[in-house]
This record gives structure tokens, sequence and C-alpha cells, in this order.
């Protein structure tokens, strides 16, 4: 099993000149250390408008800045948006391209379609046409990267024949992934040939549940990229002390302030009924476990807070579940100062990561060959 | 922290209606038909219209709602509410402004035994196979005049409607409370269209007129079984609903 860091970039009130900055600027100390510690990836979200919950719309930037100041660890574009009113196709397909170049080739490449009204509305697009839109998006992509020229006429752009440029570092182009927040969503992974990005928090029984038809459908998939990726990770909060009762405490409080300011925005499922958003995204989850900023519960089922022999536990659960990749939100809101999340982080290397060490791979390593 | 709403709720508790108690029994309200409007609002008001309790959704919207009742303990009955979306802590709810209904009767119990902030008026509702209108007409003035254009069929269990929240004073209590009133929906049918706001006239809504809407979000219109339950739950309107709500009745 390999780890992974993931980052909304949330940032709390008030919104100083220096607040935005420090979070960015914590942002990237916590991926250059956690390059150094043998962390596998990266990943940035792409969301818009959402205040104080994420403040990362552009997150090739970002993580073009982390590729810059690293060596090793891999950088997730994720999700990027494939609605034509945020992205046009050949723009994603060129910024991302630049990104591998500049990474070296460590650019894993995330795809989705926002899930709240807020960024939807924000962009004027339509709920029902996303799901669309973004297989649409999928399956041209990859094309544009590895044909000379490209050109195409579809129902949610189109454009005549030229070639998009640069083409990715990774030959024949980068691993592909979907956020996997909607019931079904991981049969559209399965089918398509591309990672499943798990970006809910689900419990075991869920999560065994969907891995293992993702397998299943995933032996008869029909690719949209060059070659398969049949990779499966999923989300998790980290806060890792020596002392599990002050990591369990720690670890909550953050995970409240995550809560809340998640709880803030309007999701399409509330405000626009359509059956293309069957589920409120990841709130359902949130709101079962629901609990108040300064409110300390205890840690749900599956859950990275504590000390490393109860993270050593919870994660074996989510191997045997299924899952080759955890990949952890270090923080929310600044609540955690930013020298525990760093200790956080170094604690979680030395004692929990060799405890996977010598784990078989669920699966063989997402990419394509450099 | 998310913003939290400046109402004035001293002032605003002093239009708010008078509740007998929390202790009511449910109304059970089958064959309703519901028109429900969504509109985006401008931001800086939106804070202005509800308590320090709450957090204004981001972006704040409200829902313009025309109701018919075709039975209920107090004969047939139609009601239209405006209400702005909120979260209480992490819960989506509805923070009603205004509501005219068209029978003294239901008026009465509507304050008496849920809060509702409500007078009387002449509502009505009209489903057309084009459109479906809702309008509501006090002293011979148009307050509202709403309609979903083009409607299509969708499924009951995409539509959600938010419980609310009520601002009230209760009998032999000193300070105001904002009561819950979650009912449940059976859908029977549902569609859905394009919204449009015709007539609407703020100061006849609450919340001093301050009330601006802006983007069109959503219309729906359902036929359900539905009920005005007993009371759940209330919260303190001046403090934050995270630490200042409490239990009324399992």
């Amino acid at each position: 099993m390999k780890f992974g860091i993931f980052y909304e970039l949330s940032v709390p009130r008030p919104w100083d000149k220096e607040a935005e900055r420090t979070v960015y600027m914590n942002a990237l100390e916590q991926v250059r250390l956690a390059d150094e510690l043998g962390f596998d990836q990266v990943w940035a979200v792409e969301h818009h408008f959402l205040e104080e919950y994420s403040h990362c719309s552009a997150p090739e930037l970002f993580l073009t800045a982390c590729a810059m100041q690293t060596k090793n660890i891999n950088v997730g574009h994720g999700i990027v948006i494939c609605v034509p009113q945020f992205n046009h196709p050949a723009r994603i397909a060129e910024r991302a391209a630049v990104l591998d170049i500049l990474s070296g080739g460590r650019l894993q490449f995330g795809t989705g379609r926002s899930a709240t009204w807020t960024e939807l509305g924000g962009f004027q697009a339509n709920p029902d046409e996303t799901k669309k839109s973004w297989d649409e998006f999928v399956h041209c992509i990859p094309k544009m990267w590895t044909q000379d020229r490209f050109g195409y006429e579809g129902q949610y752009f189109s454009m005549p024949s030229r070639a998009v440029l640069p083409k990715p570092y990774q030959k024949p182009h980068p691993p592909m992934w979907v956020a996997v927040t909607s019931p079904g969503t991981e049969l559209d992974a399965g089918d398509r040939g591309i990672g499943c990005l798990g970006v809910t928090f689900a419990s075991f029984a869920e999560q065994e549940a969907k891995v293992k038809e993702y397998r299943r459908r995933i032996q008869n998939c029909n690719p949209v990229g060059s070659f398969v990726n049949d990779q499966v990770a999923t989300v998790n909060f980290l806060y890792c002390h020596e002392d599990n009762e002050t990591g369990a405490k720690i670890g909550m409080h953050m995970i409240g302030h995550f809560n809340y300011m998640a709880a803030q925005l309007d999701m399409a499922k509330e405000a626009y009924p359509a059956k293309s958003y069957p589920a409120a995204g990841l709130l359902p989850s949130l709101r079962r476990q629901a609990s108040a900023p300064g409110e300390q519960a205890k840690a749900p089922e599956g859950i990275a807070v504590g000390n490393p022999e109860h993270l050593i536990g919870e994660l074996k659960k989510w191997e045997s579940s299924g899952s080759d990749r955890v990949n952890f939100l270090l923080n929310a809101a600044e609540t955690i100062p930013q020298a525990q999340v760093l200790d956080s982080l170094r604690l979680f290397a030395k004692e929990v990561m060799p405890a996977f060490a010598d784990s078989p791979p669920q699966h063989a390593a997402a990419g394509g060959a450099s | 922290m998310p913003v939290f709403g400046k109402q004035d709720v001293e002032a605003a508790a002093a239009r708010a209606p008078l509740m007998t108690g929390f202790d009511t029994d449910s109304w059970e309200l089958k064959g309703a038909q519901i028109l429900q409007l969504s509109y985006e609002i401008a931001e800086e008001p939106a804070e202005w219209l509800i308590p320090p309790a709450l957090h204004p959704s981001i972006p704040p919207y409200v829902t313009l709602s025309v109701m018919q009742y075709p039975d209920s303990q107090v004969g047939p009955f139609a009601l239209a509410q405006v209400r702005i979306i909120v979260r209480a802590g992490i819960r989506p709810r509805g923070y009603l402004l205004g509501a005219y209904v068209n029978s003294d009767k239901a008026a009465q119990e509507l304050r008496a035994r849920w809060g509702f902030r409500v007078e009387t008026a002449i509502v009505s509702l009209q489903a057309r196979h084009d459109r479906v209108i809702g309008t509501v007409e006090r002293n011979s003035e148009t307050i509202l005049e709403v309609e979903l254009e083009n409607p299509e069929h969708i499924s009951g269990a995409d539509v959600t409607y938010l419980a609310s929240l009520h601002l009230a004073r209760v009998q032999d209590r000193d300070t105001p409370v904002v009561v819950q009133v979650d009912p449940e929906y059976v859908f029977h049918n549902a569609q859905r269209g394009r919204p449009r706001i015709i007539a609407f006239e703020p100061s006849a809504w609450g919340g001093d007129g301050r009330l601006r809407y802006t983007s069109p979000i959503i219309a729906t219109m359902t036929q359900c079984d539905t009920d005005l339950p007993r009371l759940r739950f209330a919260l303190d309107p001046s403090q934050p609903a995270a630490t200042g709500g409490w239990r009324l009745a399992a």
C-alpha cells in the first residue's frame, strides 16, 4: 500500500493579507517533507468559490510549485473539472502535459465534474449534463496527448484539427483517474479502464463492495486511454501522535472543522433536483458523523487519527478492503499548528509506513512508461 | 469560521408569532401540491435576514413556495412562504421570512402550534400543462406571482425539501426561540422546470424589505402526502446552533 497527501487548501476567516499565502506556504513545506519521507503522491483539487473550504482554484500552479521543490513525489492533478463551462478540454490537456514535463513525468491525472451548486451555478453549468461532458472529455483528452493532431465534433465541444501541444513527458500519457463520489461512478471508472480515486469517506464495507465491483468491471473494460490504470485510492484524514488519545482528540478537532466548512456549501443534490446527482457528495457520511467545531468525538471507523499502532490497524483494514493507496488530508482551516502537522508526518513515516513496506501490491503500480 | 447571521433578534421577535407551547399534535396533510422556486439572493442582505444562530449558505438562496392542502384538521387551505436557506451548524435548513394562508383558522393554528409568521391573504396555485402558477394577493395587491415554466417529469427521489426554522415567542418563556418544523414527504408525482418571478414585493415578506433575488436556480412541483409534525428541536436564536440547540420530543 502507498500513501499520499491531498489538499483542499482551506483558508479560515478572517482573510487578511497573509491568510491565503500562509496556507499555501504551509502546504508546500508539508509537501517537501512528505517527499523526503517517502510519501508517494500529492493531490490538489480544483474547486471554485468554496469560501473557506477550498481556495484551490488553480491546482496546476500549486502542483507545479510542488514539483519544482521535490524529487520523487508524484503530483496528482485532481480532480480537473471536465465541464466545458469550467475548462476547455484542450486547455486541460495542455496544462496537464506541461505539468508532466516540468515534474519529469510525475503527473497523475484525475478527472471529475463538481458536486456543488456553488460551483456549477457559478459557471452556469447545467447539472444534468456534467456526467455526459465528463465522459466526452475523458475519451478525447488521451487522444489529444497521443495523436499528432486532434479534431472533433461532439456534443459538449468541437474543434478543427490542431496539434495540442506540448505532449506529456510520460509515454503514452500519464495515468488517468476519476473521482468517485456518486454511487456508480466506480463502475464508470472500471468500464473506462481508469483509476478509482475515492474522495468520500466510506466505511470499510462500502469500500470493499465498491472495489470488488470495480475490479470485476475493469477486467472487460474499454479503456479510454492507451493503457489501463486499475488502481484504487481512498481518502482519509491523518493525525499521528505518540499518545492515542491526544492524536484522536486533535485529529477529531480538525475533522470537525472540515465537516463544518463543507456543510456550508450548496450541494448540487440539495439545490437542484437531478438524477445525475443522486448523492450529496461527501456530506452524507460527514453528517452521519456530525460534530461541531470544538467537539471531541470518538474517531469513526477507519479514520487515521491516533497513535501509530491504531493507525496501522485501521490502514490494514483499508488494505484488506482492496485499496492500493490512501491519500491523507493533513489539516483543515489551519486548526493544527504547522509544527504539529510536520511532526505527525514524521511519526507516520517512521512508525507506520514500515508496517506496509512489505505489503504485496494489490495491483501493478499505475504509470505510463517514461 | 463561516459568516453568522446579523439579524436583530429582539426586533424580529417583536413581530414573531406567539406559540402556546412546544407540545403540539401533528397534522396529516394528504394529497398536497407544492410549487417551490429557488433563487439566489444578494449576499449582504442575506446576513441581516437571519439570526446569529445560523449561517447563510454559500451562495445564499431563498425558496418561494405555494402549497395547497386539500384536507386538514381545519379544512382545506393554501399556504405561501418565503424562506432563506441557512445552515444550523452543519444542517441545511430553510429559515422562514414570511408566510400567507387563505384561512383565518389555519393561520391561527399555524402560528400557535408551529410558530409560522403568517398572515391571511388570497393564495392560489394553478397547475396547467405548460406551467404552474402560484400567486398571493393581499389588500388587492399582488405580493407574489411565480411560475414554473415547461414542466418535465422527474423522480420524487430527486427532490429535496429542507426542514424549516421558525422564529417564535412561546407563552411563559422570556426569550424567543427558533423551532424546527420538519415534515416528511411521500411523493406521488414530481416535475421541475424553469423558475420565473413575475411579481415579488420584498416588504411583504419580512426582512424589512431587504431581500433581493438575483439568479434563478430551479422550480419544482410535486404531489405528495406530507404532515406538520410534532416539534422535535428548538434553538436559541442568539447562540450558534451547534451549541444552542435542544431536543423537544423524541
